[in-house]
């Protein structure tokens, strides 16, 4: 790689940290009440009891559950396109995601989701660890690629009935089924730090990934390749199936599907820092958190737009005008 | 006690089968060879240099010795070089990033990849990106990233297929000199004029090793019929070479 495209990346990778910075700062001032950012600074200090109630108990968890959602679709996202030698590829594409849904459907279905705080994503990460193992059991036998796309189409669709049918059966219990619209929408809405806990194996996953990445340029280049020069890619292949599940299960358990992200954000860094994975897993990671922060931001001001509709809103034609010129 | 003096082959494989493919070959080279691997299509020859280079199961292989059970996969990327018959790219890494990655197993990045672009005339693309060349193009840079290895085997599955006439002469001529310096080069191809220059042939039939030795003695008339189908006769053709 030219220094030229390092110090590009370089350059990328300080600007989003910045942009992540300024968001989080503005996502802990803005919403329905505007505060200052002395306020928030006595918030955070808890010099103030009613601004440190507002930035503790709301702003923060809600800010740090977006970076960790952003950062950990991105992130999978890139992994999954390194995985499948295919930049098309999204968190999605096995079903985990899917899995999530269904698992909180259920769980809104059947009344749990009102008993604890709790019940709701664990639901959600039940049934998207469901899904993963479903995938990882058919990836231990062995599968290839092009099997293992399969299998996800048919899990997709089989946990999208499962969900569908909850979706109509209750139709007349309307505030269950609200809920089930609201949460199958994605959002960030009234997340607290219980939210943060369940999203904490993010973290985790995202050190493990960090040192992945040179190993993840010999597998996007070909799995027999990449062996032959010295790369355990049975073994690889494992641990980024295992990361890129667990970081979309932890993700949705928390935001609901939220789409476009996984897709859209290593995409965007891809075209602009170049392919080496070294450089675009922290920038995806970073990159993802500061998107994802930037949303909800937008989502706020509009007035409750749910944050899977306004990913969708921004990254659609942004991505669009990006490939017209790109080509 | 001195050892006795014992010469280790560079590359051995005791029946080697992989069902439907290949069966019970076996085959045992010296080092500092050119072997040339011909065979009808469908025959077995990208699936033995498969085998031979540890990314296949079907057999007991030893590299210099060595069973590679005992060679760490990440060791092996030091000792062989194995490259594909065709490859896709999906993503734009520069040509020179791509020759770099046969530096993984060494943990460096710089070392004798500026000599393995010259090797191929990759220097005016080394900035490339690799999803935007030819066919031709995208061989030589495989091969150059075999060749940044600096492995002592080399398995390459019909390198020349997309070249030029120019760059293929040039590859058996790297081959050659390789070879002098103590490699071992095992390269498929279906010329079999230019298999006829090389140290030794190896012809493949029906997933069988048919024979293994000097081109003269392997490569007769009745031989070439049997195996390929083709009534073979000496005669002055347009004949070409470095200049």
């Amino acid at each position: 790689m030219s220094s030229g495209s390092k110090d590009r990346a370089d350059g990328l990778l300080w600007g989003a940290g910045a942009l992540l910075v300024l968001l989080m700062a503005a996502s802990l001032c803005l919403g329905d009440l505007r505060l200052p950012p002395s306020q928030v600074w006595a918030g955070l200090l808890r010099r103030d009891s009613w601004f440190a109630t507002v930035v503790w108990e709301i702003r923060l968890p809600r800010t740090v559950v977006a970076v960790l959602v952003g950062a950990a679709l991105s992130a999978s996202g890139l992994v999954m396109q390194a995985f499948f030698r295919n930049s098309l590829a999204s968190p999605g594409l096995l079903g985990v995601s899917s899995g999530g849904a269904a698992g909180a459907v259920l769980a809104i279905a059947f009344g749990w989701a009102s008993l604890s705080l709790w019940s709701l994503p664990l639901a959600a990460a039940a049934g998207a660890a469901a899904a993963t193992l479903a995938v990882v059991a058919f990836a231990r036998r062995g599968a290839t690629t092009d099997r293992l796309i399969l299998a996800g189409l048919a899990l997709n669709a089989l946990l999208g009935a499962v969900t569908g049918y909850f979706l109509c059966r209750h139709t007349d219990v309307f505030d269950r089924n609200a809920q089930m619209v609201f949460w199958l929408m994605g959002g960030l809405e009234d997340r607290t730090w219980t939210h943060v806990l369940i999203a904490l194996p993010i973290v985790l996953a995202a050190a493990w990934l960090w040192p992945l990445g040179r190993p993840m340029d010999l597998l996007s280049l070909g799995q027999a390749e990449a062996q032959s020069l010295g790369v355990d890619v049975r073994r690889l292949r494992r641990q980024l199936l295992l990361l890129s599940t667990v970081l979309t299960a932890a993700a949705t358990a928390v935001s609901g599907p939220v789409g476009f992200v996984g897709l859209i954000v290593p995409h965007i860094l891809r075209l602009l820092a170049g392919p080496a994975h070294r450089r675009l897993l922290p920038l995806s990671l970073v990159g993802g958190a500061a998107f994802v922060l930037a949303c909800d931001l937008a989502s706020r001001l509009i007035g409750g737009l749910p944050l899977g509709i306004v990913t969708a809103l921004i990254g659609g034609p942004y991505f669009l005008w990006l490939l017209r010129r790109e080509r | 006690m001195a050892a006795a003096p014992r010469t280790l082959k560079a590359l051995e494989i005791d029946a080697a089968t992989v069902p439907g493919r290949i069966e019970g070959v076996s085959l045992g080279l010296e080092a500092g060879q050119v072997v040339g691997l011909v065979g009808p299509n469908g025959s077995g020859k990208s699936t033995l240099l498969q085998v031979a280079a540890g990314l296949l199961p079907g057999g007991a292989v030893r590299w210099d010795g060595r069973p590679l059970g005992e060679i760490p996969i990440l060791d092996r990327g030091r000792l062989a070089a194995w490259v594909p018959q065709e490859t896709r790219f999906e993503f734009g890494f520069s040509v020179r990033a791509v020759v770099e990655q046969g530096r993984f197993a060494h943990a460096d990045d710089g070392t004798g990849v500026d000599a393995a672009l010259a090797e191929f005339d990759l220097d005016a693309l080394a900035d490339r990106p690799v999803d935007r060349l030819s066919g031709g193009e995208r061989q030589r840079v495989l091969l150059a990233r075999a060749l940044a290895t600096r492995a002592p085997l080399l398995l390459w599955d019909e390198p020349l297929a997309p070249l030029d006439i120019r760059h293929a002469l040039q590859v058996v001529e790297l081959a050659r000199r390789l070879a002098r310096g103590g490699g071992t080069v095992v390269f498929s191809l279906h010329d079999l004029r230019l298999a006829e220059t090389l140290d030794q042939v190896a012809v493949m039939e029906h997933g069988r090793l048919r024979a293994l030795g000097r081109p003269e003695s392997v490569l007769t008339a009745d031989f070439l019929r049997a195996v390929f189908g083709v009534r073979a006769s000496r005669g002055t053709g347009l004949e070409m070479e470095l200049p």
